[in-house]
């Protein structure tokens, strides 16, 4: 893990989000590893974040599903031979030349957290990291990824530990329906190095001068942050989450407030 | 060991946090069905007439094809089965542009695309109803008893009395929810057993509009939906796209995925209508309203009505002796509109809001005490007492916490810079109800350690209903909430109501929260013991040495509720800098102070109020629907046209709520706050411009074009 | 997105062959603009040829000026400290468009051939002269907000949607393209694209199969004062409804120099030499700013409902100049 994320490593979770987190097999591969993850989870009793997954897996167990994390060779047109590296991993594969990055992703390799949001370059659900930038999977094509390293959601967390921006989005409810939130995340982590770079912004209020490490203001992290929409409006909380991170500063999760008296007679009589 | 922790009302994460964080929550296109074949919808490009050749032949022949599904070859659905808009494929009719006309299958998505690409159509147009400015006129009175005039007192008389009135028309163009999640289904067949994974805000709904549709019996059909990549209303009721996948998927005999495009999404799923309302308000001297007439003309499909009730809040807000409350409707040639995030109240809190800012403005009383000077003791439109109602705590609590008191009653005081600065309030209500929902709470046990399994076929649009379900279930049961586990999203649980209308929280968190009480007594009973103190569900479970035990509830709403008036209310206040070259608006500051009755998790109740204001701020500001008049199709077709805010639109939003014990509304006092948060925003937003520029804008969104 | 054969380019001259030899060929650098069309079946190449590897990528002085890759990622452009220092307006410009990820993405070169953002080009149900010549304009007379107000024809509404090209045209950089000849010719960048005219199947005046390498800046002394103002619906990634890339050189108070270009305005950046040659030898103030404004919107021919772009377009040169006066420092939005 980055050292400059020591300050937020390990506090913010409830000891059951810990205890879970210690037992994970590394998030990169969904299907079996999942199931497996499960499983143990399930022998082990912990956590209440294993119970309700346990909840969701019961739920699916009579269906039939695919085990395999690698589907089975589709059908192609133009075929197109392309070796890369997904979250550390070497996949060789051939597809049709049409195939976004997204598509084989989700369709090819069963990594279904990036989503397709749009398809066209207007949403960002479908960020991920290649060669440590952020990019549209939707707009690029599978076969220009040759020998290049792509990092998708599955891929953030570091062995057993999550990214920290992971974790910041959870501590401070950085989503709601969950679905623009793989893209949210993985543009978040490499909006992290771009500020380390000192990469300018439209709200940059002077761009010349050289390029060096900078502290994104609240308003730099919206703007930088513009090109994933999230249509349940998490974007106040996405921005507390991301400067937790960027200033490696707790913040305090309590953002809401009571107010007026609290006891009161029984409205009923 | 069992617990007696406080769980209901603290801000406990996401219990499904983790799996949203880490991509590993699926939604419907997400689950790894063997054997998938894929689907493509093609849409008609007229908006009104009918196909009269539809060429198929090149895209059976193109790769990968497995069959091209149109009117000419697809089953008979029954057109009644309860889908929004039509099952459609039924007859060479047409009746919107963009109407589904057929559905390519093939091997890839790739290929499925490429082939919808070469059919060709033929059409005879007709005449179509497009344009609602034109067609306005012609407006007629609904047969739907939900949307007849409702008349008190007599407001012309008012009106022609009256020293102070305003009368202007507010527009608000159409909208669309446009969810992340485009809408999408996997359909797999087991003989004549039919799974869908399908996005569903009312998963049994889902299940019974299918299985109409298709003439299965419901029990046929199983919907899995654990998680919705969002609604707000769209995924309530049903759409086409869900059967035609059925139908896909029975006629390939293979599983069949089919995701709208984000474009098809504009002519698919439902809209928000445009509305025209008249306000027409009068009030004495000392500030009393004596007349609210709120008329409104709106649009609706040839084949089906939909009305939202922009007239709602003006029954409840203010007191009037008079008042009047109209609907016209014009069937038009354009998709059917559905209820959408606030159905009625956000749009008519518009209206609402905007006039009596204009009319505070004309008396020359503060915003604020023109509110309060006109508070009902009880419901105006029907006489009923409130179950609670706090607005005046909102409104006064919220004053405080923004800084009102620095705000000048005359337009453009406040320059800073290149900006002029304004302020604006804007209330909102929504009705709090709670409906029939089923529950099982299951218990286990192994030596001490107890855990527990609710189950219900409710759902979670990332509104928290996973979490507040275990936080509910924690407490009563005496368990720590990590020993409760979450079962959602799946037809074949306990029928449960929809996560529509503001319902899902206090429909589902009552139900587990009787399931749990249930247990608790049966347990008791079982034991044949006495106790003093009430001992807990795990409790028992330990003492009687029982290693399973489960039970069923079937809630109720509380009979007495229709004896009130039952709502949500809340009070917003935005404070907005307009560059004064540009037009460009920017909210850096709003406050919502929220009084909906008991919050069950004030951190997931936080976001979605932060929700219902940014969807405000992109009603007043950024959203619209532009529709060709002449071809009936939307100009607006995508997210680079059809503008949902981004992050830099949204500065900080304050999250107040009232402390509020309603014991009438149900058992847990929860009203529900979904709806009510976007109710009253875009007025708020509004008001602040006109504090800001002198400009009252009053067609929405507020462009820069409309504030030269 | 039809069926198209794929193959990676070694080197420019043997891409610029095999793009030249068919017809429905394209080129394929970032993709962001190309595959998008595709998907919505508004392009239909046969084949691509990615160009996204070619060395094209190097940002470097050249004659006082810099001299930009054409396969440099837009990123890399705006952050350039050669262009950060010497450019700034061009800075701005990259960084108001589109999005982190795209900008990530997009090549200058791809950046120069993005084509109109016009809903009626982009829906196949609705006619479009650009899309498929002579099938009408839908837009001339149907819904025309985000449309020209200058140098439009009855053929074409069109506006071209780029950020970067409005500060390119008023740093009057110089495109430098090979065609299959493997010559190089430069070209002028208000030569560069074209107004629609009886053609606007063209958006501009590359022939088939001509690789756009390089795009120069010559050397000027705007980077003091200057400031790209990019007016538009929502806050952030949208196109401008009217932008203004705006360049001042003073002698104390009098203009000694002044470059205006305008986006969202016209079928190609527009420059506003009008305003220009009112402002020369002038004050600098907003009186004349104004007056300046108003001089180049005479010409603007609005439809019927971006009537707005003609006062919004006055208002926009006017602010754009004073805050290049200011330095162009200013927090943008």
């Amino acid at each position: 893990m980055a050292k400059e994320f020591d300050d937020l490593d390990g506090f913010e979770l409830t000891a059951d989000e810990e205890a879970l987190l210690e037992d994970l097999p590394g998030l990169s591969e969904l299907g079996e590893a999942r199931r497996k993850f499960l499983g143990q989870a399930a022998a082990m009793g912990i956590g209440s974040l294993a119970v309700n997954l346990l909840a969701h897996e019961q739920l699916f167990a009579g269906l039939d599903l695919a085990e395999e994390t690698v589907f089975t060779p589709i059908a192609e047109e133009n075929g197109v031979a392309v070796t890369l590296k997904i979250n550390g991993a070497e996949k060789a594969l051939t597809l049709d030349s049409r195939v976004t990055l997204l598509d084989a992703l989700r369709d090819r390799l069963g990594l279904t957290g990036s989503k397709k949001g749009c398809d066209h370059g207007q949403c960002g659900a479908c960020t991920v990291i290649v060669d440590g930038r952020r990019v549209l999977s939707c707009l690029t094509l599978t076969a220009q990824c040759e020998g290049k390293s792509v990092t998708t959601i599955e891929g953030l967390a570091n062995g057993n530990a999550l990214h920290p921006m992971q974790t910041a989005f959870i501590k401070h409810d950085g989503f709601q329906c969950g679905f623009c939130t793989p893209g949210q995340i993985c543009s978040a982590v490499a909006l992290m190095d771009e500020a380390r770079n000192g990469e300018a912004s439209y709200v940059t209020a002077d761009v010349r001068g050289k390029a060096k490490t900078i502290q994104l203001s609240d308003e730099e992290i919206r703007e930088r942050m513009s090109g994933n929409l999230c249509r349940c409006g998490a974007y106040p909380n996405i921005v507390t989450a991301i400067k937790e991170v960027h200033t490696g500063k707790p913040i305090d999760t309590v953002a809401w407030q009571f107010v007026g008296a609290r006891e009161e007679k029984d409205a009923a009589i | 060991m069992t617990s007696k922790n406080t769980f209901i009302g603290e801000g406990v994460n996401r219990i499904d946090g983790l799996l949203k964080v880490t991509g590993a929550a699926q939604y419907s296109t997400d689950f790894p069905v063997k054997n998938l074949a894929h689907a493509v919808i093609f849409k008609s490009e007229i908006a009104s007439g009918r196909i009269t050749e539809i060429d198929t032949a090149a895209a059976e022949k193109a790769p990968g094809v497995l069959t091209v599904i149109t009117h000419k070859n697809a089953p008979k659905l029954n057109e009644r089965g309860g889908l929004r808009g039509g099952a459609f494929l039924q007859s060479p009719k047409i009746d919107f542009h963009g109407q589904s006309i057929g559905v390519v299958v093939a091997e890839t998505f790739e290929q499925a695309r490429a082939a919808s690409k070469l059919i060709k159509v033929s059409y005879e147009k007709a005449e179509g109803k497009i344009d609602f400015a034109k067609l306005a006129s012609t407006a007629i009175p609904s047969k739907n008893p939900g949307s007849a005039d409702a008349v008190r007192g007599n407001v012309d008389t008012a009106l022609r009395a009256a020293e102070y009135k305003i009368e202007a028309v507010y527009d608000t163009p159409v909208e669309h929810h446009q969810p992340m999640e485009p809408h999408a289904t996997i359909a797999v067949w087991e003989g004549e057993n039919l799974t869908l994974y399908n996005a569903s805000q009312m998963v049994n709904a889902a299940q019974t509009s299918a299985a109409a549709t298709l003439g299965l019996k419901p029990e046929q059909v199983r919907i899995i939906s654990p998680h919705v990549g969002g609604g707000f209303g769209s995924k309530g009721g049903l759409w086409s796209n869900m059967v035609l996948t059925a139908v896909a998927a029975k006629m390939v005999k293979r599983p069949v995925k089919l995701a709208l495009t984000r474009q098809q999404m504009f002519n698919s799923v439902g809209l928000r209508q445009r509305n025209r309302q008249k306000l027409r308000l009068a009030a004495s001297k000392d500030g009393k309203l004596t007349a609210i007439a709120h008329e409104t003309v709106t649009h609706t499909a040839i084949r089906d009505e939909y009305i939202e009730a922009c007239g709602d809040c003006s029954k409840v807000m203010y007191d009037t002796p008079n008042s009047l409350i109209t609907y016209r409707h014009v069937p038009m040639n354009v998709i059917i509109p559905t209820f959408t995030r606030g159905p009625g109240k956000a749009t008519g809190s518009f209206a609402l809001e905007s006039a009596i800012d204009e009319l505070a403005y004309q008396l020359k009383i503060d915003p604020i005490e023109f509110r309060i000077k006109n508070e009902p003791a009880k419901d105006p439109s029907n006489g009923k007492p409130w179950s609670s109602r706090k607005v005046v705590e909102c409104l006064r609590e919220g004053a405080k916490i923004f800084g009102w008191d620095k705000r000048k009653i005359e337009p453009r005081q406040n320059r800073q810079g290149n900006y002029l600065v304004g302020y604006g309030v804007g209330c909102g209500t929504y009705p709090a109800r709670q409906r029939d929902s089923s529950a099982i709470v299951k218990l286990t046990r192994k030596g001490d350690d107890v855990n527990a399994s609710i189950e219900l076929a409710a759902s979670d649009l990332g509104t928290g209903t996973h979490t507040i379900l275990a936080q509910t279930a924690a407490e009563v049961l005496g368990l720590p909430i990590n020993k409760v586990g979450v079962k959602i999203g799946d037809s074949s649980l306990p029928p449960a109501a929809g996560s529509v209308g503001s319902v899902g929280a206090a429909s589902f968190a009552n139900a587990v929260n009787d399931g749990c009480e249930k247990i608790t007594d049966e347990l008791i009973a079982k034991s044949g013991k006495q106790f003093f103190v009430r001992p807990t569900a795990a409790e028992m479970m330990v003492s009687e040495n029982l290693t399973e035990f489960q039970t069923r509830v079937d809630a109720k709403p509380p009979a007495n509720a229709n004896d009130y008036s039952v709502h949500s209310f809340n009070a917003n206040f935005a404070e907005v800098w307009v560059n004064d070259a540009t037009g460009m608006v920017k909210v850096p500051r709003f406050v919502a102070v929220t009084a909906a009755g008991r919050i069950l998790n004030p951190k997931t109740s936080r976001s979605q109020i932060i929700g219902g204001v940014i969807w405000g701020i992109g009603m007043a500001l950024t959203e619209e629907s532009i529709i060709d008049p002449r071809h009936g199709n939307f100009i607006t077709r995508s997210f680079a046209d059809y503008h949902i805010p981004a992050n830099l639109d949204i500065g900080e939003i304050e999250t107040i709520f009232v402390n509020e014990e309603d014991k009438i509304v149900n058992k847990m006092g929860v009203k529900g706050i979904g709806e009510v948060g976007i109710v009253g925003v875009a007025g708020a937003v509004a008001n602040a411009i006109f504090n800001a520029t002198g400009k009252r804008v009053r067609d929405l969104p507020i462009t820069p074009d409309k504030l030269l | 997105m039809r069926p198209f054969k794929y193959t990676k380019a070694g080197d420019a001259t043997s891409a610029i062959k095999v793009v030249s030899a068919t017809e429905t060929s394209n080129f394929l650098a970032g993709g962001t603009n190309l595959l998008d069309l595709m998907k919505e079946d508004v392009m239909r190449p046969t084949e691509l040829v990615d160009v996204s590897r070619l060395s094209l990528t190097q940002i470097k002085s050249v004659n006082g000026g810099v001299a930009l890759g054409a396969l440099a990622k837009n990123t890399d452009t705006a952050n350039h400290p050669l262009v950060r220092q010497n450019y700034p307006l061009l800075s701005q410009a990259i960084l108001a468009g589109a999005s982190g990820q795209i900008r990530n993405m997009a090549t200058n070169g791809g950046n120069l051939n993005q084509r109109t953002r016009c809903s009626y080009f982009y829906d196949t149900a609705m006619p479009c002269n650009k899309r498929e010549p002579n099938s009408g304009c839908g837009a001339l007379e149907g819904v025309n907000r985000n449309h020209a107000i200058f140098g439009w024809s009855e053929k074409c509404v069109a506006v071209y949607p780029s950020d970067m090209a409005i500060a390119l045209a008023a740093l009057d950089a110089v495109v430098k393209v090979q065609g299959r000849d493997g010559k190089i010719r430069s070209i002028p960048f208000a030569d560069f694209h074209r107004l629609p005219g009886n053609e606007p199947e063209k958006d501009n005046n590359l022939q088939h199969g001509e690789l756009v390498t390089e795009i120069v800046l010559p050397k000027n002394n705007f980077a003091g004062k200057s400031y790209y103002l990019k007016i538009r619906d929502r806050a952030s990634y949208a196109f401008a409804l009217i932008s203004v890339a705006a360049a001042l050189e003073t002698k104390g108070n009098v203009i000694n120099g002044v470059r205006i270009a305008m986006g969202g305005v016209a079928h190609k950046p527009w420059r506003a030499f009008a305003a220009e040659r009112f402002l020369a030898g002038k004050v600098a103030n907003e009186a004349n700013f104004r007056l300046a404004a108003d001089e180049e919107m005479k010409a603007a021919k609005p439809l019927e409902h971006n009537k707005f772009k003609v006062e919004l377009g006055a208002r926009a040169i006017v602010r754009a100049l004073t805050m290049a006066m200011n330095g162009g420092r200013e927090q943008a939005v």
